[in-house]
């Protein structure tokens, strides 16, 4: 055998479990993805020529719309929270500080039904028109249920993705640009569109994307409204004509535009993940305002907060006293614990996994071991309704493969998984591996591979070294790992209407079932619980994991 | 030979240039060799390749009459029986010194860890520090905590990585001279590499000098800093506090 033969097979043998574990998991997530891409070129259907003909355009357009505007407003609300909390002192600042993320753990179709079940005919604002002020006002001045209305419901949910971003980035890497700026003479004004506005726009576009994203992704609101989009169009195709062929072909025009918009991000970035100049954090000094700007500043970051968060939860809460008992207290416990089953097993699934990737890329050597888990982050930019169509054909596939062995255990049933919850928990971790990935990376590249190396050089071995070292100096970044993780699955809508089991409720499907049925305020029970657990999460991890320094 | 290190070279997967090249060297039981060399020399990937930190693209190595690694072979840095004091001591920062030190002995009886634990506290002069947490000690506490714990597993060979690096300037000349007393005690073979001309001398039995990967001369500190190359030169100019900020492989 040659000298290169041998470098070969020694080389092989340094294959180890974590390789094998990794590419396994990341085909498991990512052969899914392909049967959208096959699915392209497969021959089209009657419906098909139909939805090419009078459709296609129409979703394009009322997709493309919904996210222009709303990426418009939640960057010019997003932004201005963000220089304000970031540069000045005001009464309340500190508590706005973290509740201006709030409004992120009201998922957007609860804030739909919410903000519809107020502005309707019988909703409080019109109720009290009529019958303390004897106004009849024009119902159709207090309609949401359309284009405008979805973009302003997107905008209150949505926009602490860009407040968020851009607020750790004012707070703690532009302090120096910014006091260079103040000693130059400059006004706020000029400091605001001359400096701060030029140096965020990584941060902006990173945050906006988000909101791009979870528009494009969005059913529940378009749905709720009427409004035909992608999402829509795909249940629709899908399960109005029975034609998951051109329901993939819909799924693929989608993906389309993401690849689309996601090539105009990374230009727009500059081919840059990050614009950090230097990587010393350094907190920017507060102005401290006074009189009329105080009271300004103040009035409104508690407008945008009452409005995104108070007021929906405050009708929530309304709603939920009024029919409390109405909903069968067994029926509430079934599905709060159907959620936690589902969510519990897939953000743990996603963690475990999210380990073994992330090992394996901080320890390979090779190019692919970075390259690689790239693919499998990519499912949080593939719609829901996507990824759905996605799966639904594989297990469909699987079950095919499967039918001889169901056949020879006595199953009388020809699809077995594809209507198990083992499809909708596969799906789920497609979809949001990426939160889970992410927390879990950033935790290694934290502790580097120094502490690894330093137990294996004292002769343990390196699946023990995971054990002892890695897993207990990571707990904090697998303990909020999951809590994103969880809190994203818990409300998440398209994904578990297609693929849930038969007659098998989540709080969220609950919640959106019965505002679909018009029965608003039985949803505020399951409404408030998804709530209640985002907002605790989300302070418990922006407040005292993530709290950045000040 | 004790350490028989053949033609041993290596190259990073994102580079074409050889970060090592044609490296042959032999050390006896007992030996203090110090790898002496500027920034980006290779010295710190030499201790890495002996480690088995890095896989080498040639060579062969033996340790104590065992094959490490050549064409053929290639055994796992655990298997190896080789202890290693990191840059940054990488001491685990959720256990204490005790939990530390007793991580890397192989299996025996809880007396026999706790007999081996007080041998090697009362060789690196810490005793009574057994509770405390890598961030409770001062720098040159950590570092005689990260050598306990890689002495106390008893390996073949200690690599020390810039071992005096992160050490304030008036600590240096005592732990220089307590880390030489602690490896002859413990009849230790080591290898230590830095950029440092005075901590070669104070430590080394032998000085290997590297230069763009290569072995540039051998010998021990006495010969060899008597007769400086141009780069010598250079090191030797500058000032202590200055040498010290060149930052190894």
């Amino acid at each position: 055998m040659t000298k290169d033969g041998f470098g070969m097979m020694r080389r092989i043998s340094n294959v180890n479990g974590w390789t094998i574990g990794s590419v396994l998991i990341i085909i498991l997530l990512f052969v899914p993805n392909l049967s959208i891409v096959t699915g392209i070129f497969t021959p089209p259907s009657e419906n098909w020529a139909h939805i090419q003909e009078f459709m296609l355009l129409g979703y394009i357009k009322s997709s493309l719309t919904l996210v222009f505007f709303t990426a418009i407003f939640t960057i010019v609300i997003g932004l201005s929270l963000a220089w304000l909390i970031a540069q000045y002192d005001f009464p309340l600042r500190n508590f706005m500080k973290w509740a201006l993320i709030l409004p992120l753990s009201i998922p957007p179709f609860i804030g739909a039904y919410t903000y519809h079940g107020i502005l309707n005919y019988t909703g409080i604002i019109q109720k009290t028109l009529r019958n303390q002020f004897d106004i009849t006002p024009n119902p159709a001045f207090f309609d949401i249920m359309n284009v405008p209305g979805a973009i302003f419901i997107y905008t209150l949910f949505l926009f602490p993705y860009v407040y968020m971003i851009t607020r750790i980035f004012l707070s703690n890497q532009a302090a120096s640009l910014i006091e260079s700026a103040r000693t130059l003479g400059k006004s706020s004004v000029d400091i605001f569109f001359k400096v701060v506005l030029p140096i965020s726009r990584v941060s902006i576009i990173g945050g906006v994307s988000l909101v791009i994203l979870e528009v494009l992704n969005d059913y529940g609101v378009v749905k709720y409204f009427g409004i035909q989009t992608f999402s829509t169009a795909i249940f629709q195709t899908w399960f109005g004509l029975g034609d998951l062929d051109s329901s993939i072909k819909l799924a693929a025009s989608l993906m389309g535009i993401v690849i689309f918009l996601l090539v105009i991000e990374w230009v727009l970035r500059g081919g840059k993940k990050y614009s950090f100049a230097s990587t010393k954090v350094r907190p920017l000094p507060l102005v401290k305002l006074t009189g009329k700007k105080a009271v300004i500043a103040t009035s409104y970051t508690l407008f945008i907060f009452t409005v995104a968060f108070l007021i929906p939860v405050l009708q929530l809460l309304d709603w939920f006293v009024l029919t409390f008992g109405k909903v069968p207290m067994e029926e509430v416990l079934t599905y709060t614990k159907n959620s936690i089953i589902v969510a519990g097993t897939a953000a743990t699934l996603i963690i475990l996994f999210s380990l073994v990737i992330g090992n394996f890329s901080r320890i390979t050597k090779h190019k692919f071991g970075n390259v690689l888990p790239k693919l499998t982050i990519l499912g949080y930019s593939i719609p829901g309704a996507v990824i759905a169509v996605a799966v639904v054909t594989t297990f469909i596939a699987i079950d095919r493969f499967l039918a001889p062995l169901y056949l020879s255990m006595g199953l009388d049933s020809a699809l077995i998984l594809s209507v198990s919850l083992v499809m909708l928990v596969s799906a789920y971790i497609i979809r949001f591996f990426a939160i889970g990935y992410n927390s879990i990376e950033s935790g290694y590249a934290k502790i580097g591979t120094d502490f690894r190396d330093a137990s294996r050089m004292l002769g343990v071995s390196g699946f023990r070294t995971f054990f002892k070292v890695d897993i207990p100096m990571m707990k904090g970044a697998i303990i909020s790992g999951f809590i994103l993780t969880f809190v994203d699955i818990l409300k998440e809508i398209p994904l578990t209407l297609i693929l849930r089991p038969f007659n098998y409720d989540t709080l969220a499907t609950k919640a959106f079932q019965y505002a679909s049925d018009e029965k608003i305020m039985e949803a505020s029970q399951a409404s408030l619980l998804i709530v209640g657990v985002s907002a605790i999460a989300i302070f418990v991890f922006h407040k005292l994991l993530r709290e950045e320094p000040e | 030979m004790f350490i028989d290190i053949q033609n041993m070279c290596f190259n990073y997967t994102n580079s074409s240039a050889k970060a090592v090249e044609g490296f042959t060297f032999s050390v006896q039981k007992g030996e203090v060799i110090s790898i002496l060399g500027r920034s980006g020399s290779g010295k710190s990937t030499i201790l890495r390749l002996i480690a088995g930190l890095e896989m080498p693209k040639c060579g062969s190595f033996t340790l104590a009459g065992k094959k490490i690694f050549d064409d053929y072979t290639f055994v796992q840095p655990e298997k190896r029986g080789i202890g290693m004091v990191f840059q940054d001591y990488a001491l685990f920062p959720h256990m204490c010194v005790a939990d530390n030190i007793l991580f890397g002995l192989p299996k025996m009886s809880r007396h026999e860890k706790m007999k081996r634990l007080k041998e090697v506290l009362e060789l690196v002069e810490l005793e009574g520090f057994e509770k405390r947490y890598p961030h409770q000690l001062s720098g040159g506490q950590q570092q005689r905590v990260a050598l306990a714990r890689a002495i106390a597993p008893q390996p073949e060979l200690i690599l020390l990585d810039e071992p005096f690096s992160n050490l304030d300037t008036d600590l240096l000349v005592k732990i220089r001279e307590d880390l030489r007393r602690i490896l002859k005690k413990a009849n230790a073979t080591a290898i230590f590499v830095t950029h440092n001309q005075n901590d070669a001398h104070a430590l080394a039995d032998r000085i290997i000098k590297i230069k763009d990967g290569r072995i540039d001369q051998v010998g021990r500190p006495c010969d060899l800093l008597g007769i400086p190359t141009n780069d010598e030169v250079e090191l030797e100019l500058l000032p202590e506090e200055s040498q010290k900020e060149l930052v190894s492989v």
